[in-house]
């Protein structure tokens, strides 16, 4: 390993980040399929240490993004950066190391729970699969924060939706990265366990000083994101705090409907407006 | 592709061999044909299907190169308008026009030709077909030694020749007996040779009901194949080494290779190189049973005496 | 941390894994046993042969049925490989190893030896200096290119199975041209594509051994890579695979092991795709066990089949590609059956 990578033992003060390059970073970034281009010009910067959610209507390339900032889709043009480093020119392992990825559809596999996330050492213990004491740690810590441990022998056939979207979990947390993206990591959870990872994602943020990606469906749950990416149908309407992308009403923007977002005790709720007739704060002209 | 071929042993499958052979015996115990009044040729063939002709064909396309062989036997090659792309022999009919192959039969071609008569081996299945185009064909089978007077009979009455078919059957039996006697005289009754008659690589053997089989027997040769395994059974290999043939028949592809089959170096054939094999011309008179079988079963029997301890 | 300590089973699993490739050793001694003992002779000669032996006996046992059920096996358990492996990358339970046009290329290569033999043209010479084995060998490497290059590479698993479907159409239809053209050779090549165990030899046995070698260690080597690819391409790629590289090294073993076997025994269906299945469904397993036990399981499916095609004939034999493709196809009515009641 190149340099020494943030563990759950050794937090890193955020601070301590500021003046290194960000830990992922793109620049202008184009990515399309074919002649449609979904991602266009898009810049952001990720620092270790916080919880960014990327939000934004369905189609409008959350996902996209996520894929090409992990290098799976490739960017017709612009830069991604990972520490300062251009993304392709890190050694694919070295790169695995550094980024893990949670991909939104999680498919069947016959393996055992513990199967997959050792998969997740992957790049740390290569072909043979001979775990080093810190692998088995690392997939036993991660097993641990997801509630996964129990089922660690069954095979993922045969378990629950929202158990099996655990065990995803856990597998990209398995791998110890300084980024990780995670696209809607809270599907097939029940409101309980929706709550768990996103307190899992924001300890590995603050306590572990990772720097953690997550598109989110659910405005509430992303509404406690240190950082919002808020991203519209004609591309990227905001990046900042939550407390910026609030006083600037990106989500209406993003949305192009009014979306309604209280208050309660410092936590920042959406309130789903079901109520005939026209909202109070952004009245409608027609019903 | 299986059905490339199912007109003469040299290309077909066993399987399909030993039904035709089922189907050829019923069509013998049944008359060929019945005796012409008025010109008029009324003969049943091998599919039991019966036809007339107001007189003798005149113009024939034969799709199977044991039928061509008979026609040509008899003396009336020149009725012949178009033949499979198989038939070789004799040498006047590959200028013929090729109608096709036994499977893919060019029926355009066929009717265009405008013939009375298309001569089929009954494993093809063309005859609704050109029934259509109000041609008639005839089926025969071509596949045992008792085909072969079979098929010179019906092919005699169908070109109004009968006496000159009857006269080639006499000839070519004729010839086979005097072929066996020859080889048995040669032998001052000592007994044959035991033989093993490779027909493919399989190995695929000629048993003693096969024509092949027939006539190792009448050359006082001993088949290492017992009869109740079938006219082309595929041997366990093992079998031919434990039987330990004198003489082996195969292909001359397969004569350098025998050696290198596991243990057959320890066969007597091998190990004394007592081994026969014909060039294609002599191979195709014996698999395609038709009229010049005697030629083959004289290239068999020379070579039985060549060879045999 | 202690369950995770022993790695992916727990103590039961490892065992289980254990008894069930002693079963399937203990299986394969069996039927190597009753190999030496059926044949064309009698049981009790044969075992009358194993106590005293004599110049009949060592010629038939160990000349001629050892190496053919050493030689079945080995055949057997080189399909089950490929068959695991073809499963795993393309990520299909249905896949087989003859998806990539390697039995029609196969097929085309033995129609032109057997061609160049019986006509012995001089341009062909070299063709008929190869014999059947080494032209089914390099037929089969080279559909396996043709199939690689006409998809442009691995990248699509949807467009190699295609391409391998037009790859095995083409090189069939040449072939069928071919035998049009010289019927004679039909009947061999029929043999061939019906799959024949009959004259394995030792060398047969060596050369299949040889290859089983080479492609089983870097096979189980690369399992970890098929196990990450059933978490999804993207997914496999994330974790630090390169699944370009991953997938041409697995289907070079593919086509290594497919060829060298339709060389040696011709066209044997059913076996690379059924021996993953048994696997599967008597011990659901990762790769890395699949591509041990499949590779156990064909070689016993491929020495029962070889035994039962000479079996019950006996002293004909039945195409042992036929017994393979009778039982295989069973098996997969079984296994539809059963899946359609629990459904």
């Amino acid at each position: 390993m190149g340099e020494p990578r943030p563990t759950g033992s050794s937090p890193v003060s955020p601070a301590a980040g500021l003046d290194a390059p960000p830990a992922l970073a793109c620049e202008d970034l184009y990515v399309g399929y074919g002649a449609h281009l979904v991602l266009k010009g898009i810049s952001v910067e990720f620092r270790l240490g916080s919880w960014t959610a990327v939000v934004g209507p369905n189609g409008c390339g959350k996902s996209t993004l996520l894929r090409a900032l992990a290098g799976l889709e490739p960017a017709r043009s612009g830069t991604i950066c990972l520490q300062g480093r251009a993304l392709s020119s890190w050694p694919r392992r070295e790169r695995a190391r550094r980024v893990a990825w949670l991909a939104q559809a999680s498919s069947l596999t016959d393996l055992t729970a513990a199967e997959v996330v050792g998969l997740g050492r992957f790049a740390h213990s290569g072909w043979l699969a001979h775990r080093q004491v810190e692998d088995e740690a690392a997939m036993y810590r991660a097993m641990m924060a997801t509630g996964s441990l129990a089922w660690a022998h069954r095979r993922l056939s045969t378990l629950s939706g929202g158990e099996r979207q655990r065990v995803h979990l856990a597998r990209a947390l398995a791998v110890e990265a300084s980024v990780m993206l995670l696209d809607e990591p809270t599907t097939h959870l029940d409101p309980p366990h929706q709550e768990d990872v996103v307190r899992l994602l924001r300890e590995q943020a603050r306590g572990c000083g990772v720097s953690v990606i997550s598109a989110i469906h659910d405005l509430s749950l992303a509404l406690a994101a240190d950082r919002i990416i808020v991203l519209g149908y004609r591309g990227l309407v905001g990046h900042g705090t939550v407390a910026e992308a609030l006083a600037g009403d990106w989500l209406s923007a993003a949305f192009e409907t009014a979306v309604h977002v209280i208050e309660h005790r410092g936590v920042h709720l959406w309130r789903p407006w079901l109520e005939t007739g026209p909202s109070p704060q952004h009245p409608r002209s027609s019903p | 592709m299986r059905s490339i071929a199912r007109c003469s042993l040299g290309f077909t499958g066993a399987a399909i061999l030993a039904w035709s052979l089922g189907a050829s015996a019923q069509a013998l115990a049944s008359p060929p044909a019945a005796a012409p009044e008025d010109g008029k040729i009324v003969v049943r063939d091998d599919l039991h299907h019966p036809i007339e002709l107001a007189h003798a064909a005149r113009r024939i396309v034969s799709l199977c190169p044991p039928l061509t062989e008979t026609v040509c036997a008899l003396g009336e090659c020149a009725r012949l308008v178009a033949t499979d792309r198989y038939s070789d022999w004799p040498a006047s009919i590959r200028a013929l026009p090729k109608a096709g192959g036994l499977d893919d039969p060019q029926i355009e071609q066929i009717v265009s030709l405008h013939p009375d008569l298309v001569l089929i081996s009954s494993a093809q299945r063309i005859t609704d077909r050109l029934h259509d185009f109000g041609i008639e064909s005839f089926a025969l089978d071509t596949q045992t030694y008792g085909n072969i007077s079979h098929v010179v009979t019906v092919v005699g009455a169908i070109l109004g020749v009968p006496e000159r078919a009857a006269a080639l059957n006499r000839r070519i039996e004729d010839e086979v007996r005097a072929i066996g006697a020859q080889a048995m005289a040669r032998r001052h009754g000592r007994p044959g040779p035991s033989v093993y008659y490779e027909v493919d690589g399989g190995p695929y053997a000629a048993g003693p009901e096969s024509f092949i089989g027939e006539l190792l027997t009448r050359l006082g040769a001993r088949n290492i194949v017992e009869r109740d395994l079938g006219p082309f059974p595929k041997l366990n290999p093992e079998y031919v080494v434990r039987q330990n043939p004198d003489v082996i028949f195969t292909s001359p592809a397969d004569v350098p290779r025998l050696a290198e089959r596991p243990g057959w170096d320890r066969i007597r054939a091998v190990r004394e190189k007592r081994i026969c094999s014909f060039p294609m011309e002599i191979h195709e008179t014996i698999v395609h049973a038709g009229p010049r079988i005697a030629e083959g079963m004289r290239a068999m029997a020379d070579c039985l005496a060549r060879v045999s301890p | 941390m202690l369950e995770l300590g022993t790695p992916d089973q727990g103590m039961l699993g490892r065992h289980r894994l254990l008894v069930w490739v002693l079963c399937c050793l203990a299986i394969t001694l069996l039927l190597a046993f009753g190999s030496l003992i059926v044949g064309t002779s009698s049981i009790e000669t044969s075992l009358g042969w194993l106590v005293r032996p004599d110049a009949e006996s060592s010629v038939v046992l160990w000349q001629i049925r050892l190496p053919r059920t050493l030689g079945a096996w080995l055949a057997g358990a080189l399909l089950g490989l490929a068959g695991g492996i073809a499963q795993g990358v393309f990520r299909n339970p249905l896949a087989e190893p003859y998806l990539l046009g390697t039995a029609s290329g196969a097929a085309l290569g033995v129609t032109i030896s057997l061609i160049a033999v019986n006509a012995s043209v001089g341009s062909f010479a070299w063709a008929a200096g190869l014999g059947v084995t080494g032209a089914a060998c390099i037929g089969a490497a080279g559909a396996t290119l043709l199939t690689i290059s006409l998809s442009r590479g691995v990248l699509q698993t949807g467009s190699l199975l295609l391409s391998g479907v037009v790859v095995a159409f083409l090189l069939g239809a040449i072939t069928q041209l071919l035998v049009l053209s010289r019927f004679e050779v039909w009947r061999s090549l029929q043999s061939f594509l019906f799959g024949s165990t009959a004259f394995l030899s030792w060398s047969s046995v060596e050369l299949l051994g040889a290859v089983l070698c080479v492609s089983l260690v870097p096979a189980v080597l690369l399992a970890r890579g098929l196990d990450a690819l059933t978490l999804g391409e993207d997914t496999a790629q994330s974790l630090g695979l390169s699944l370009p590289r991953l997938r041409l090294a697995l289907l070079g073993l593919v086509s290594l092991a497919t060829a060298a076997t339709v060389g040696q025994v011709g066209v044997v269906g059913f076996v690379g795709l059924i021996a993953p299945h048994i696997v599967r469904q008597t011990l659901s397993v990762n790769h890395r066990q699949l591509l041990i036990g499949a590779p156990l399981c064909g070689g016993a499916l491929l020495q029962s089949a070889d035994l039962a095609s000479r079996w019950i004939l006996r002293p004909s034999e039945l195409p042992v590609g036929a017994v393979t493709a009778c039982v295989g196809g069973s098996y997969l009515i079984l296994l539809l059956w059963r899946r359609s009641r629990h459904g």
